[in-house]
């Protein structure tokens, strides 16, 4: 008899105890204690009574706990099972094909590009991002954060009120928070279209004036009026006379700028040929690029091309990268070069720094006004690219980079826990469902690229694209984190407090960044911890944003 | 819901019959709705719940032993994701059996528990089963809800059977307790109004 049933066996005051009472009615004692409490009962009144209370009692529990309840109108329908396997084929074939595309018809020949001219790994990306010229400008950025925060305060309501109020308080918050940002948005909006009037030309004429932005798309475009916004232009000739209040951006194969652009100029060209004047800053991708004496950028130039003339004044920094580059004009600021040649002629000036890294020495002539000494990195045919994370460190260095690697993801991860414990456990439970977070995981790695890469081409959507990736990074980064504490959990049992918890996460870390090391495979465990995690990541978010409400039977 | 219509229905769900399965959902959601309602404090988790379970049942239908009573297994199922999702949502500081010894025996007037009966609404004893821990919370419903055996139960909360009386007891204590204490704020409320 075990211990439970001993202590139900006694009596209390010569009554039987309420435990053996219930077991009694649940018919759950043994055959000669249920005729002994039988017996007693019939003798004895006070426990008659405790029988009576208590079976009333079960019977007033069924009553309240099976009392109908309306089925909600989301559960009317049966769930089908679906062609969920089907589905997920479907989602990563097309993840796939995304993928496939999006690296051979873009990255890769633009890494190729790069690397040909001398740019290899992420110093490319390090000069993209943190280089003036990339940003549309400080006051775009500014609409931008201020969707952003309104974003913010929208999304932290709808995490927060779910404990409060009902599913139709959610939609109405999430409704009054997307108004907000529409109301708050910039009216860059509003556009004219054409698609090429006067046959495949199209031509806005001197004195007209448009007063929101231009967007054409025609085979020649020529543009001597005034636009007050911004002008987008698809063409195969494009030649701007008037006056441009917002940026250009263009896509074309010539493009002759002659008028005045107060805000910024990006080009995909075959050859741009700039005559007039750029208040900001000229980001151009194109074959030849030539900026005249007479005209002036107000900004930074960013250029990745085959040849360049610099002739004319640049106010900001140059960053640039291409076959050859003629430098005649004067630079306000700094210049950093990749190029295998290049020249500065006699009448060139340079007011900051100068580094030059190339195959071939540069041609720098002696009336050149160079601010400092030019600083030259010399290249052979095929330099060594530049890969910071494939240094020969010693042994014992290596080590002790990987322990600190491990005690700031742990820091990190520990942060979190502190801070959102909730978030945090959300997403480690998470890794539970492992083909969903997989799925999403990859998903998500591969998509969020590509909209960022869509939100920079976009007029409002440098700001936020490059914000979003800076997320993305973050979440990318802290995958392990989710992963590493799952597996904590799964060796030594579910963390009963906070302590354990930490304990859990550092160990789990641990051995995320042990099978990292592990050679061949490191980087598939890598790739998996990557994606495991940001799918757990976004199933704890969903799970977060989803309406919950407090119960109220 | 008659014995024969189930059976039917299932053999004819299990033949690929979408209509039939139909069928079967509009005769046991609503039970198992509220099944969930009871047991997760959350609304939209017993929804999302709800929809689970029938993803699930109709995954694993081919393992139902069909001489047993389908409501039977169904719960069954249902209780396991229930419990999962507890689990999952929150760290378990309950031990399985280690408290056995802070349920003391002792023979209680029947009057007060009568007298709770007589006074508290089904909805208010819903409310109160909603501010129970989860396992009392859990084993209250599997018992007076889906009738089910201490056996079935001790398998559903991963405890022993004999520990399963216990757990009902004092799952039945807490609920008084909270219901007690509910009058009490509502007697201190309309005091003070």
């Amino acid at each position: 008899m075990s211990d439970i049933e001993n202590r139900s066996s006694g009596r209390v005051d010569d009554h039987v105890d309420e435990l053996t009472a219930l077991l009694y009615l649940d018919g759950e004692l043994e055959a000669a204690r249920t005729r002994e409490v039988a017996a007693h009962a019939e003798t004895c009144a006070g426990c008659r009574e405790l029988l009576r209370a208590l079976e009333t009692e079960g019977a007033w529990l069924r009553k309240g706990l099976t009392e109908e309840e309306p089925l909600p109108a989301r559960l009317l329908e049966a769930p089908e099972r679906g062609a969920a396997p089907w589905g997920w084929i479907g989602v990563f074939g097309l993840a796939a094909g995304g993928a496939y595309t999006v690296w051979s018809r873009l990255i890769d020949p633009w890494l190729a590009q790069a690397a040909q001219a001398g740019f290899t790994g992420w110093n490319l990306l390090m000069m993209l991002f943190f280089s003036g010229a990339f940003w549309k400008g400080w006051d775009a950025m500014g609409n931008t954060m201020e969707i952003l925060s309104v974003a913010t305060v929208g999304t932290i309501f709808v995490w927060l009120v779910p404990r409060f109020g009902r599913r139709l308080a959610m939609a109405s918050v999430a409704l009054a928070a997307i108004l907000c940002a529409i109301a708050l948005a910039p009216s860059a909006g509003a556009a004219e279209v054409h698609h090429g009037n006067h046959g495949d030309h199209y031509m806005l004429a001197a004195g007209q004036e448009v007063k929101t932005d231009l967007i054409v798309t025609a085979r020649s475009i020529e543009i001597d009026g005034d636009v007050d916004g911004d002008l987008i232009v698809w063409s195969q000739s494009v030649t701007v006379n008037g006056h441009v209040k917002g940026d250009i951006l263009c896509w074309a194969q010539h493009l002759q700028m002659n008028g005045s652009v107060d805000g910024n100029v990006r080009s995909w060209v075959q050859d741009l040929s700039l005559n007039g004047t750029v208040g900001k800053n000229v980001m151009d991708w194109s074959q030849d690029f030539d900026l005249a004496d007479k005209a002036k950028i107000g900004g930074t130039l960013t250029l990745w091309g085959d040849h360049a003339d610099l002739n004319g004044p640049v106010a900001g920094d140059l960053l640039a990268w291409g076959r050859s580059l003629q430098i005649n004009g004067v630079l306000g600021r700094d210049a950093c070069i990749r190029a295998e040649r290049l020249s500065i002629g006699p009448t060139a000036a340079i007011a900051g720094q100068t580094k030059y890294t190339g195959g071939q020495q540069p041609d720098i002539s002696p009336g050149a006004k160079l601010g400092t000494p030019i600083q030259i990195v010399a290249l052979g045919e095929k330099g060594p690219p530049f890969r910071p994370w494939k240094h020969h460190w010693h042994p014992f260095s290596t080590l002790v980079a990987r322990f600190l690697f491990w005690v700031a993801s742990f820091l990190f991860g520990l942060v979190m826990l502190l801070l959102v414990p909730g978030f945090f456990r959300d997403a480690t439970n998470a890794c539970q469902r492992i083909g969903p977070s997989i799925g999403f995981g990859f998903l998500f790695l591969v998509a969020t690229p590509i909209a960022v890469l869509i939100a920079c081409l976009t007029i409002v959507g440098l700001g936020l694209g490059i914000v979003t990736f800076l997320l993305y990074l973050i979440a990318v980064y802290s995958a392990q984190i989710f992963v590493g504490a799952w597996i904590g959990e799964k060796i030594l049992g579910a963390s009963t407090c906070v302590g354990s918890a930490i304990g859990r996460l550092a160990l789990g870390l641990a051995i995320v960044r042990v099978a990292r090391m592990l050679p061949y495979l490191g980087g598939w465990v890598c790739f998996l911890v990557v994606i495991w995690g940001l799918g757990a990541l976004i199933l704890a978010t969903y799970k977060r944003l989803h309406p919950q409400v407090a119960a109220v039977a | 819901m008659s014995g024969v219509d189930l059976t039917e229905l299932l053999a004819q769900v299990r033949a690929g019959n979408r209509d039939a399965w139909g069928e079967l959902y509009r005769q046991c959601a609503p039970a198992i709705f509220r099944f969930c309602r009871r047991v997760l404090p959350v609304h939209e988790d017993a929804e999302d719940a709800t929809t689970e379970i029938f993803m699930k049942v109709r995954l694993k239908l081919g393992t139902y032993d069909s001489s047993r009573p389908f409501m039977a297994w169904l719960y069954k199922v249902a209780s396991n994701h229930c419990w999962d999702t507890l689990r999952r949502r929150h760290i378990r500081q309950d031990l399985e059996t280690g408290d056995v010894d802070t349920l003391p025996l002792e023979h209680p007037e029947p009057g007060p528990i009568e007298r709770l009966q007589a006074e508290r609404t089904s909805q208010e004893v819903r409310s109160g089963l909603a501010k129970l821990p989860d396992r009392a919370r859990m084993a209250l419903t599997l018992r007076y809800y889906a009738e089910m055996s201490y056996e079935e139960i001790a398998e559903a909360l991963g405890v022993r059977r004999q520990f399963v009386g216990v757990l009902l007891l004092r799952a039945r204590h807490q609920l008084r307790e909270a219901l007690a204490q509910s009058s009490v704020r509502a007697a201190f409320a309309g005091r003070n109004t």
